[in-house]
């Protein structure tokens, strides 16, 4: 194909959906980097002015400014990657020209590379190969799934294939019935937001379809940017049209006709498959306007992310779509009322909206009844580090730590035992010592100061140092934090500091009340659940690892 | 039937509970504000009450019972029945510790006082909460735009604390987003399109950045040029004399001499904003070549000085000669934009009434 002109691009783009990303990856794409030129063109062609266009680009770590740009290596340097070498292999791959990138969310396998749209994966230079996402293994514990009870069956990711699983049965039984239906089979399942924050579902399902204002939308969080979880690509991976009709199912029942996957940068072969089935659910009738002969009309964008993990919080996600400057936004009031383009918006990760087919098609009660005890379904755990079968595992909501640890995921590495493990990816900080012994479900994880979260466990077994440990953690944070909040944009910074030694010596108990002062003020005033979050893992490195502290205040490894 | 008058005045008024005492508030008002009004001394850093509030420096947190965490008050509506604590233990060890960290990442919150208008707001609030204690003491943050030759803004972003005033005030005031913000988190830096200079920009030198900046990161540099001339600074209030919009500006001096000019926050006209010509263009009131009195070019070839009354009539006498030997079209008025409605009033019937000629026009109209 020929090189596509400035112009061509931005007429291609400029009359979409939310343009401003596309329409930059568009430039991305042809030169490799996006150019002052490109910039300028951009800011013609969108009306949007330069110095906040180019502020918004910087934003983005993905977005090269320079050459070697996009097909310049950018290696994993996540917490897990870091235990097997991902510092290493970067090392290695620097000349040519490669750089450091946040967890790629590839937890489960080796140590991803990203060149140009291709994730590879590998431990060595040499060895890099080119993969698909690993399926999840047959659940060890024989319990019954949701989300993954029908993802490992033949061509579940193409449209027939789907459809032959019992794929649509969810849409076409809520098409005979009412929107209200489906809300209140989406409340009585007790569905919550599988993204971490745990928000129950079929309320916020309700409080978008009373509230007023047109076009609503649908937007599906699949930016799934927290450290150590891995879960949303395998099912957007290996189930893609799970997620479509899920988006369908909320778009009828709250009467939104427009809807977006906003899906993170590192998922690039990701894109692919989603851009392919929705092309495919589009020509069947699946989507766009008079859905299976019904009269409702729904129709999806993919929006590609650009390398931020605040691109996850659902005000700096609208913002982003909306080609602003992502930063988190003031609540009240909430994206149910004013979301995307100030209209009526439920934002829902990709998981929670998998699971819906499955709550519509079997009815609540069923999912209901899937978790342990008083809890309510089930959660994709997302699995790794120092353990023997790492990856993602359906659980039953209430399910002990131990059990998954060692009867499904084979117990820690020959000769070791576990240290600890991370709770919400990062966000919950560390669980060590008497804590590993939890049920996994938030009343119990809540009450040792962590919760549950994304799903994403990351383990740490006694070999690890766990200062070096909290200390990528925060790293990760101060790179991460949007620069707009005073307690994160400069308390992720010191941190990191006082965790890796660089500041001036400090005796211990200065240095303990340095921690405690600045997470407290995090805790308490931070704008976003970032700001809030990040002191769990200084929080809980003090409480469970005060001689690992003591010997880093001492200078010893 | 009930008018929408009779409605508003039978309306409950909303109540809210403030440090234990019940005040009422208008539908819309932040906590902040019903607060301001009752006089409480909230702190803030990146509140400007002429722009949107942003909730960046988390200063202004309050209690609100009922809820978990505190909240912004300058992002947070009121709303009947709340009950709110402006100034607890626990806020104000909040407070401090904030203070403490912007302290930690500026080379300096002492900044000379003809840097800007707001400029002293970073150290007043660090010695209220007596936050100089050199704690989280770490890497600074922001990098000074020593190579921005300008000679009106100084871009010194080592004492820049991000709560990008300046990038609001630029496009919600002054409609020019001509800076944004590069980059994130402790990386974050106040920049032009491509981190250019300003002139680059798409800037006009309004100096409303410089005035709103809490830290005199971004400074005055024709006010500070007399940063070591003796004397104490005086404001004294007074119109703007180069057009007609009437903005109120204080004009700063040092003994005679005038030093600077800052823009009246509550001047009617102008709200504290201020452009280019107003906000630095006043050397020419105290420079030694500036015409005091009348001149005329007589035989000589020479101008020379004279009084006013003979200034006129030698200048009534020549258009008097202009319009009789070339007739009433060979003179055209243009009156200053700065001359106000009355003044071009007077110039268009001078013209009209004098001539006999409708060539009158305004130099804003070009």
């Amino acid at each position: 194909m020929p090189r596509q002109s400035n112009d061509e691009l931005i007429t291609r783009w400029k009359d979409e959906p939310a343009p401003l990303l596309p329409l930059l990856h568009a430039f991305h794409n042809r030169d490799g980097w996006i150019s002052e030129e490109s910039i300028r063109a951009v800011s013609k062609g969108l009306k949007i002015p330069l110095a906040e266009l180019f502020g918004t680009v910087t934003f983005y770590h993905h977005f090269s400014r320079e050459k070697p740009g996009k097909s310049a290596p950018r290696v994993c340097t996540g917490n897990v990657c870091c235990l097997h070498g991902g510092n290493e292999l970067l090392e290695s791959l620097k000349s040519e020209g490669a750089t450091a990138m946040p967890c790629a969310g590839r937890c489960d396998d080796m140590i991803p590379v990203i060149i140009d749209d291709k994730a590879f994966v590998g431990l060595t230079k040499e060895t890099l190969v080119h993969r698909a996402t690993p399926m999840p293994v047959p659940n060890p514990g024989g319990v019954t799934e949701c989300v993954f009870s029908k993802i490992r069956e033949e061509g579940r990711a193409t449209l027939e294939g789907y459809r032959s699983s019992g794929g649509y049965r969810g849409l076409e039984k809520a098409l005979a019935a009412t929107p209200q239906d489906v809300i209140d089979a989406v409340s009585e399942s007790k569905l919550a937001g599988r993204g971490g924050a745990g928000f129950p579902t079929g309320v916020k399902w309700k409080a978008v379809a009373d509230a007023p204002g047109d076009p609503k939308c649908i937007v599906c969080n699949a930016d799934e940017g927290e450290p150590g979880c891995f879960k949303d690509r395998t099912l957007m991976d290996h189930d893609p049209f799970a997620v479509i009709e899920g988006m369908t199912l909320a778009a009828f029942a709250t009467g939104a006709p427009l809807g977006f996957i906003y899906l993170r940068y590192e998922y690039p072969e990701t894109e692919a498959i989603l851009e392919n089935a929705i092309k495919d659910a589009r020509a069947n009738g699946l989507l766009g306007e008079n859905i299976l002969g019904s009269g409702l009309t729904f129709d999806l964008y993919v929006r590609r992310g650009a390398g931020a993990y605040i691109c996850g919080e659902e005000g700096s996600l609208l913002n982003s779509l909306e080609g602003k400057h992502p930063f988190p936004r003031n609540k009240p009031p909430f994206p149910v009322t004013h979301g995307f383009n100030d209209k009526p918006t439920a934002v829902n990760n990709v998981e929670t909206l998998a699971s819906v087919p499955h709550i519509i098609a079997n009815g609540a009660a069923w999912y209901r009844d899937l978790g342990l005890g008083e809890n309510a379904g089930t959660k994709v755990i997302s699995l790794s580090g120092d353990v023997q079968r790492p990856g993602n595992y359906e659980i039953p909501i209430g399910l002990p730590l131990q059990t998954l640890l060692n009867d499904w995921a084979g117990g820690p590495l020959p000769g070791r035992s576990f240290q600890a493990v991370t709770m919400a990816g990062l966000s919950g900080g560390f669980l060590g010592g008497e804590n590993l012994n939890i049920t996994l479900d938030d009343p119990c994880i809540k009450s040792k100061g962590s919760f549950l979260g994304a799903g994403g466990i990351m383990v740490f077994d006694d070999s690890r140092n766990m200062v070096d440990a909290a200390h990528d953690a925060m790293e990760f944070y101060a790179h991460e934090s949007c620069g707009k909040c005073f307690p994160c944009r400069i308390g992720t910074q010191r941190m990191t500091e006082r965790l890796n030694g660089s500041t001036p010596k400090l005796t211990k108990e200065e240095w303990l009340a340095e921690m405690n002062d600045i997470g407290s003020t995090m805790k308490s005033t931070s704008a976003c659940g970032l700001g809030m979050a990040a002191p769990h893992v200084t929080e809980s490195l003090m409480r469970y690892f005060p001689e690992q502290i003591e010997a880093h205040l001492n200078g010893e490894a | 039937m009930i008018s929408d008058l009779d409605a508003q005045k039978t309306a409950k008024a909303l109540i809210l509970t403030l440090d234990g005492e019940e005040v009422a508030f208008e539908p819309g008002e932040t906590i902040y504000e019903v607060a301001e009004r009752h006089r409480r001394e909230i702190p803030t850093l990146c509140y400007d009450e002429r722009l949107e509030a942003f909730g960046a420096c988390r200063l202004c947190i309050v209690e609100v019972e009922g809820i978990r965490n505190p909240v912004a008050s300058c992002t947070t509506k009121a709303a009947e029945g709340m009950i709110v604590k402006t100034k607890t233990d626990t806020i104000e060890k909040h407070r401090k510790t904030l203070l403490e960290l912007v302290a930690s990442e500026n080379r300096s919150v002492d900044v000379n006082q003809l840097s800007g208008y707001a400029s002293q707001e970073l150290k007043i609030l660090v010695d209220r909460y007596d936050a100089r204690t050199g704690r989280f003491a770490g890497k600074k943050s922001g990098t000074s735009n020593t190579k921005d030759k300008n000679p009106f803004i100084l871009r010194d972003y080592d004492n820049c604390i991000s709560c990008y005033r300046c990038v609001r005030v630029c496009a919600e005031r002054e409609g020019d987003y001509a800076i944004n913000v590069m980059n994130r988190g402790f990386n974050t830096q106040i920049i032009t399109e491509f981190n250019n200079d300003l002139r680059d920009s798409e800037c006009t030198f309004c100096g409303q950045c410089v005035q709103t900046c809490p830290t005199g990161a971004l400074g005055d540099r024709k006010a500070l040029r007399d940063s070591d001339t003796e004397g104490e600074i005086r404001k004294t209030r007074t119109i703007c004399p180069y057009c007609g919009v009437g903005c109120s500006v204080d004009m700063l001096s040092k003994g005679d001499k005038i030093v600077g000019v800052q823009p009246a926050m509550d001047g009617p006209a102008n709200e504290g904003a201020l452009c280019i010509k107003g906000q630095f263009a006043f050397d020419f009131i105290q420079n030694a070549d500036r015409l005091k009195k009348p001149m005329i070019r007589r035989e000589d070839g020479e101008l020379h000085e004279c009084e006013w009354e003979e200034a006129l009539d030698f200048a009534a006498a020549g258009f008097a000669k202009v319009r009789d030997k070339f007739g009433r079209h060979s003179v055209y008025g243009i009156a200053s934009g700065r001359a106000p409605h009355e003044a071009a009033y007077t110039m268009q019937k001078y013209i009209r009434a004098t001539y006999g000629t409708n060539y009158i026009d305004n130099c804003s109209r070009a």
